[in-house]
């Protein structure tokens, strides 16, 4: 346990972190690129960009509490070092996520009340079943749920965004490619270490399966939530705004509906839910769907 | 307990009647680069302290400025991340007092 | 992360105004750019190139004890700042305490190292061993003040009280040390001025707007403070420091108290 974790070590996170794919960035993105304009100008993409950048300062500052927690539920030394650097790196997406949302016009002492008016309650929801597990110090629980089903969420959500946003909106989408690169060794973590500790207390499997059922639904609904009343769509269309083909699992995002486009999203991320899971040892469990 | 940024007099003679400094690399590595030339380390016995520069109180560095500090100037301390305010000590030597 | 040599000759640090001085400071990108100051081209903490001696038997023991209780230590802290994030009041004292907490697990793991490089085949069980037991005190009641979720009382404990008792400590170990320990320790002593600075700060703050704060503050000072000096005795005396230096060193520890009106 303690080789494969070194490669888990700070010294490892400071070589790829900071001083690799991060270096010269601001923000997570290349000095000088911005929005574009289209988001400034137009009312109903404007605040669509809010919402969903507010999803994702919800989804950081769940992950951020929850990687902080578990260290000190963590069994072992090298667990509560690799916890230290995904604490860190999900204050940082916290701050980049924020950093969007002034860049978008958000005044600072709006900030929380942007967020309160945008969060999705199906989200929060999410993110209450998990810190339940981490507040109760349950670190194999808290592992799952975080490293497994919400950092599983969000590499695949970072995925799809990062595709749609690679050409039209190329700051965003250098700001995604980084926190992607973190989410990999966040997941990474969470499959090899908790696949040892399962092994271990086999008797956590019941209440472990239920907590994924239950965030999975709630991850499905925030998505519904998120494609079904999505107007950006139409005020593309509206606009005779050409839509740069945006290619992911496949297919091309900016030929689809939306709601084709939570079909694919949320099959990827059960897929992949299903594949993790069974690597560790638990039973993916079908959530029902909103 | 007051806050000396509040209750200070602050400096009212001009700029321009005051000393300036050009600020050189000194070593300092712990802030980012850009502020790197604003602090340096206090070197023990034998070294002595510029016009414009005084002694963190918290963290023990060598704050510079590229002006000459009075008592009631703000100066901050980035290391430590210290707010301070200048006041003339009891030696008639400048130092800073944590301005929380 | 982004260097910003340009203009740099124009901007006095000074001008910035208060606010947008704090957001700066706490932020993770003012962390990024500043450790990236004394860590570019180490490796657990020294240089590549720096030279190991081999210390004489008893010395290198007595430095085995001395880090791993700095394990111990560390650990506290570790557990401590992650434990502090949950309750942390806003956004940037969240944000800073997670550089806090890599920090902190930075310390532990090169101490682990060294503690390896010195022939500690299992460092974890070692500090078991030779821990403490005040600060293994400690640490249980600065974890307790953590659970309870008293924000100001266990900020005293972490920033204040541990972080100063570790920056006097390593600063005055640094001085004597081997070469790869003093690197190792100067390099945790850089971190640890931005910790006591935030404790600090963070606590005069709110004691000027919460003065009945101080009392309470000053209880657990008195709780801890006996914990936090013999631990600082028996440290010292495994590092032969004499007796006038370890009073001194004892007085610069409870200066951080004084400041905030917590008299010994």
């Amino acid at each position: 346990m303690a080789d494969f974790l070194s490669a888990y070590s700070i010294q490892n996170w400071l070589e790829s972190c900071p001083q690799g794919y991060l270096e010269g960035t601001e923000f997570g993105h290349q000095p000088g690129e911005s929005e574009p304009e289209l988001l400034a100008q137009n009312k109903i993409l404007h605040e669509e960009a809010l919402r969903t950048t507010v999803q994702l300062v919800v989804g950081e500052r769940c992950a951020l509490a929850a990687s902080s927690g578990l260290i000190n539920a963590a069994p072992d030394e090298a667990s509560k070092r690799f916890l230290a650097t995904q604490t860190l790196d999900e204050a940082r997406h916290v701050e980049i996520f924020t950093q969007r949302l002034y860049d978008l016009g958000v005044a600072r002492r709006d900030l929380e009340s942007v967020i309160k008016q945008y969060a999705n309650h199906n989200l929060v929801k999410f993110a209450g079943v998990l810190l339940e597990k981490v507040d109760k110090k349950d670190f194999v629980a808290g592992v799952v749920g975080q490293n497994i089903v919400l950092e599983g969420m969000a590499f695949t959500v970072f995925e799809m965004m990062h595709a749609l946003n690679e050409q039209m909106n190329p700051k965003f989408a250098h700001v995604l490619s980084g926190t992607i690169a973190d989410e990999r060794r966040h997941v990474g973590f969470g499959e090899n270490r908790i696949g040892s500790l399962i092994k271990e207390f086999p008797g956590k499997r019941p209440e472990i399966e239920r907590m994924q059922k239950e965030m999975s639904y709630y991850m499905l609904a925030t998505f519904a939530d998120a494609f079904r009343n999505n107007p950006a769509a139409a005020e593309f269309d509206k606009l005779q705004q050409p839509q740069a083909h945006a290619k992911w699992q496949g297919v091309d995002l900016a030929e689809m509906p939306p709601e084709q486009m939570e079909s694919v999203l949320a099959d990827t991320v059960l897929k992949e839910f299903k594949v993790r899971l069974g690597r560790i040892g638990i039973e993916y469990q079908t959530p029902a769907r909103p | 307990m007051t806050d000396p940024l509040e209750s200070a007099e602050i400096s009212e003679k001009p700029d321009t009647q005051r000393q300036r400094f050009v600020l050189d690399e000194t070593g300092f590595d712990e802030v980012p680069k850009r502020f790197r030339k604003f602090y340096r380390k206090w070197r023990g016995p034998g070294d002595s302290l510029a016009a414009n520069e005084v002694i963190c109180p918290v963290c023990k560095v060598v704050i510079r400025s590229t002006r000459e500090l009075r008592p009631g100037d703000r100066i901050y301390c980035m290391p430590c991340m210290s707010r301070l305010i200048v006041v003339m000590g009891e030696t008639g030597m400048l130092e800073a007092l944590v301005a929380y | 992360m982004k260097s910003k040599e340009s203009g740099s000759a124009a901007v006095e640090v000074h001008d910035l105004d208060p606010q947008e001085f704090l957001e700066q400071v706490h932020s993770f990108e003012f962390w990024f750019e500043a450790v990236e100051g004394y860590l570019s081209g180490l490796t657990f903490g020294f240089r590549p190139d720096t030279v190991d001696i081999t210390l004489p038997d008893l010395d290198r023991d007595r430095l085995i004890t001395v880090l791993c209780n700095y394990c111990v230590g560390e650990t506290a802290a570790l557990e401590g700042a992650s434990g502090l994030i949950a309750i942390a009041p806003n956004r940037m004292a969240k944000i800073f305490l997670s550089t806090q907490v890599v920090d902190e697990g930075r310390h532990l793991e090169v101490l682990l190292h060294r503690l390896r490089m010195l022939g500690v085949a299992d460092p974890e069980a070692e500090m078991e061993r030779r821990a403490n037991r005040s600060l293994q005190l400690f640490k249980r009641r600065l974890l307790e003040l953590v659970s309870s979720k008293d924000w100001e009382a266990a900020i005293f404990a972490q920033n204040v009280i541990l972080e100063a008792l570790e920056f006097t400590v390593f600063q005055n170990h640094a001085r004597d040390a081997d070469p790869i320990t003093r690197e190792v320790l100067l390099g945790i002593v850089k971190d640890e001025r931005r910790h006591i600075g935030f404790g600090e700060n963070e606590l005069g703050r709110r004691l000027k707007t919460a003065p009945h704060i101080r009392a309470r503050l000053g209880q657990v000072k008195k709780e801890l403070d006996h914990l936090v000096l013999d631990t600082l005795e028996e440290t010292m005396k495994e590092l032969n420091v004499d007796a006038g230096e370890r009073e001194k060193l004892g007085r610069s520890y409870l200066e951080a108290a004084a400041r905030l009106g917590l008299q010994p």
